[in-house]
């Protein structure tokens, strides 16, 4: 019975040579076109995606029969943190791609899989970077990515809610601060937002490092987090706002999109989020738009008081080539995105502010984008925020532990003791 | 003594060629790399280091991984033991055809065509302390003194999440629908005749002969019930206070905080206990099913 067992073999043969071959990013090169895939969560409804759109646009058209850029949408960053992860363990690391810098993104840098800038950004290029940007995006003497967008998380508050409670100014002490939840609450109005949900607790996380600046000045996180003392009595505060209506009841368990909602909503009248946050106020809540405020936290006793919390949101990193066409065709891409006219149009459609020096027109900035460069200019010292100097896994608990704090299942002491213990574990 | 091959081996192993690949590349080979790993210091970017069981230690040293796997546990519980149940009994109930049992058995399944994110989406709303439809419920029927933040209070956000996995019984009370519809009437007609109550015909007929196939669903809701993550993830993210946290989301905050040592470990883990719990179920309930054909 020949006949059943060569075609047998032939079946056999023809699935082994068609079965699927992973093939990940990575742009081509056909006949001098130089193709680069940047998967990107810019995207969908992201307030800077019509700009990045237009930008790519036009340097696709400017660059004709050499350089083609493609977007490939992500608009979910879990989704799109965890497909990096997955790609660069793979070593299929795109052509470009974004990504959060905190000490375990940062960990990308190790190995050879990421492009060094750090001779591109040594001539002019580098000149057109905000002082300090770089040397931040700069580990063990080598730049691995380029700092891009940046974010500034002053307490955003409601004019027309603190007016409804009598009140006719920001607090600017601690005390004050009480006194004008107790206010607030009285007129029928949650004075804070909060959140423990999320990969990050956000909203909370927010809030504690704004307290941490507040007692602890600019060097805050110069010993290990959840060390000092100061730890512990930041965390009594920041119980202290999920006690007694300070905050909505869903507040434990909420994720970004229900304390920004209570926010947009009218509800609660302080929030803290970054100016990328301008888009969505500005188009689905336009009364909370038009009485936007921003603040410093308020002076405690022995404190520091009008820090802000400032740092580098986002940053462009490439995938290593040994093709020359592609590096060159990548770092003039990226010299396109980070020219100073360009950068301000994104600053100006979507309210985000960048690592790269350009100057507002002041026609055509936003009013609440200009108390955010204000509160950015205003500050007496920036710190970063907490998940820029704890690896994701504590992060990841940061959310529990405020959580088993604000339920009472764990004193403030507790609670910085539980986070110390995580962050040994996971060094 | 020479191995006698079947005379048609060469064509045998060619058909049986493209599978054995299929299986090898994504399943036996992911298996081993998972163990690999288990067994290394990794962050997907530099070279793998060796540390032996270090990762296991670790997972079975921290409180949280000891509470997720005791989650995990509950959820196989839960689906495993409960969720069977209830389909068996709405299974029994509708394969003696009631009015309008055609409809109640649509109306059973159909939430088992919609997404589980869907799902978990809606009652993500229906528990909102705020403005879910259950604190509404409540106040309206005069228990408002129960009203609470249902995902975010330690002591029900677990049987919350719980709850709105385990009522959907539809996958599992067609399939044990199908195989009671399947049993002849003629049984039923001759116990019957011997003075037997609904009760006992379903006890002495009915569950011997679906046995085989209540087994196979509790095996399928266990595995279901340990690799949980769906509706954990979408609804509490294992809080409050890990107190929903299992081991599947717990792999995911390690595979993202790039320890992909500590996550296949817990994968490895996993896998471990599913086997044992799915073998001693089937040796359990296996040996009597075995003695009743036997006695048949």
């Amino acid at each position: 019975m020949r006949k059943p067992i060569s075609i047998a073999a032939l079946f056999g043969a023809a699935l082994l040579f068609l079965l699927p071959v992973a093939v990940f990013a990575g742009g081509s090169q056909e006949g001098g076109l130089v193709s680069i895939n940047w998967p990107s969560i810019w995207v969908g409804k992201d307030s800077k995606a019509p700009a990045i759109a237009d930008l790519v646009k036009q340097f696709n058209a400017d660059h004709q029969g050499k350089i083609q850029v493609n977007i490939e949408p992500n608009p979910d960053y879990d989704a799109y943190r965890n497909k990096l992860n997955a790609s660069i363990a793979a070593g299929q690391v795109p052509d470009l791609f974004i990504f959060n810098p905190d000490p375990t993104t940062f960990q990308y840098y190790q190995g050879d899989l990421l492009m060094n800038f750090t001779n591109d950004l040594k001539g002019s290029w580098g000149q057109e970077f905000i002082p300090g940007t770089i040397q931040q995006a700069t580990r063990d003497g080598v730049v691995k990515s380029i700092p891009y967008e940046i974010g500034v998380t002053p307490i955003w508050y409601n004019k027309a809610l603190f007016q409804k409670a009598g009140i006719s100014e920001f607090p600017k002490t601690l005390d004050e601060f009480w006194q004008d939840c107790a206010k607030l609450k009285a007129a029928g109005v949650v004075p804070t937002a909060q959140m423990t949900g999320g990969t990050n607790a956000w909203t909370s996380m927010l809030w504690y490092t704004q307290i941490l600046a507040a007692l602890g000045g600019p060097n805050v996180f110069d010993k290990t987090p959840f060390s000092d003392p100061i730890y512990v009595q930041a965390a009594e505060i920041l119980q202290r706002m999920y006690q007694n209506g300070n905050t909505t009841k869903d507040a434990v368990g909420a994720n970004a999109g229900v304390s920004g909602g209570h926010f947009l909503a009218g509800q609660v009248a302080m929030f803290l989020n970054g100016p990328w946050y301008i888009g969505r106020v500005k188009k689905d809540a336009p009364e909370v738009f038009s009485n936007s405020g921003l603040a410093a936290f308020p002076a405690i006793n022995g404190g520091h008081p009008g820090g802000q919390v400032a740092f580098a949101l986002s940053n462009l990193a490439a995938g290593n080539t040994q093709d020359k066409a592609k590096r060159a065709a990548v770092i003039e891409f990226l010299k396109w995105m980070t020219k100073p006219d360009n950068v301000r149009t994104i600053s100006e459609s979507a309210g985000s502010l960048f690592a790269i020096k350009y100057k507002v027109d002041p026609a055509k900035t936003d009013p609440v984008q200009a108390q955010f460069i204000n509160a950015l200019n205003d500050a007496k010292f920036t710190v970063p925020n907490l998940t820029n100097v704890i690896p994701a896994k504590v992060t990841a608990q940061l959310g529990q532990g405020i959580g088993a704090m604000a339920l009472g299942k764990m004193t403030p002491q507790k609670f910085v003791q539980f986070m110390s213990q995580q962050l040994s574990q996971a060094q | 003594m020479t191995m006698k091959f079947h005379k048609h081996w060469k064509g045998i192993i060619l058909f049986l060629l493209p599978v054995l690949v299929l299986y090898g590349m994504f399943f036996l080979y992911p298996l081993v790399f998972v163990y690999l790993v288990s067994l290394m210091k990794w962050n997907g970017v530099t070279h793998m280091a060796f540390i032996g069981l270090k990762n296991y230690i670790d997972n079975f040293r921290n409180p949280i991984f000891r509470l997720a796997l005791g989650n995990n546990f509950i959820w196989a519980f839960s689906l495993g033991i409960v969720q069977i149940a209830l389909a068996a009994l709405v299974a029994l109930i509708l394969a003696r055809r009631p009015k309008g049992w055609k409809v109640l058995r649509t109306v059973y399944f159909l939430p088992n065509v919609i997404s589980k994110v869907a799902i978990a989406m809606m009652w993500l709303a229906i528990y909102n302390a705020d403005f879910g439809m259950l604190n509404a419920l409540l106040k309206v029927v005069g228990l408002g003194a129960l009203e609470t933040n249902w995902l975010g209070n330690v002591s029900t956000a677990l049987p919350a999440v719980i709850f709105q996995e385990v009522i959907y019984i539809g996958y599992f009370m067609i399939i044990i629908l199908a195989a009671t519809m399947s049993i002849p009437e003629s049984f039923y007609e001759a116990a019957q005749m011997d003075g037997a109550t609904v009760w006992q015909q379903e006890r002495f007929i009915t569950l011997p002969l679906v046995r085989g196939i209540i087994v196979t669903s509790m095996t399928l809701a266990i595995a279901f019930g340990l690799r949980q993550f769906e509706s954990t993830f979408l609804m509490t993210n294992g809080g409050p206070a890990n107190a929903t946290m299992v081991m599947g989301l717990q792999l995911y905050v390690d595979l993202g905080s790039l320890d992909y040592g500590h996550a296949n470990a817990i994968g490895g883990t996993l896998i471990i206990i599913g086997a044992i719990l799915i073998s001693g179920i089937r040796r359990l309930f296996g040996e009597r099913e075995e003695t009743a054909e036997a006695n048949q």
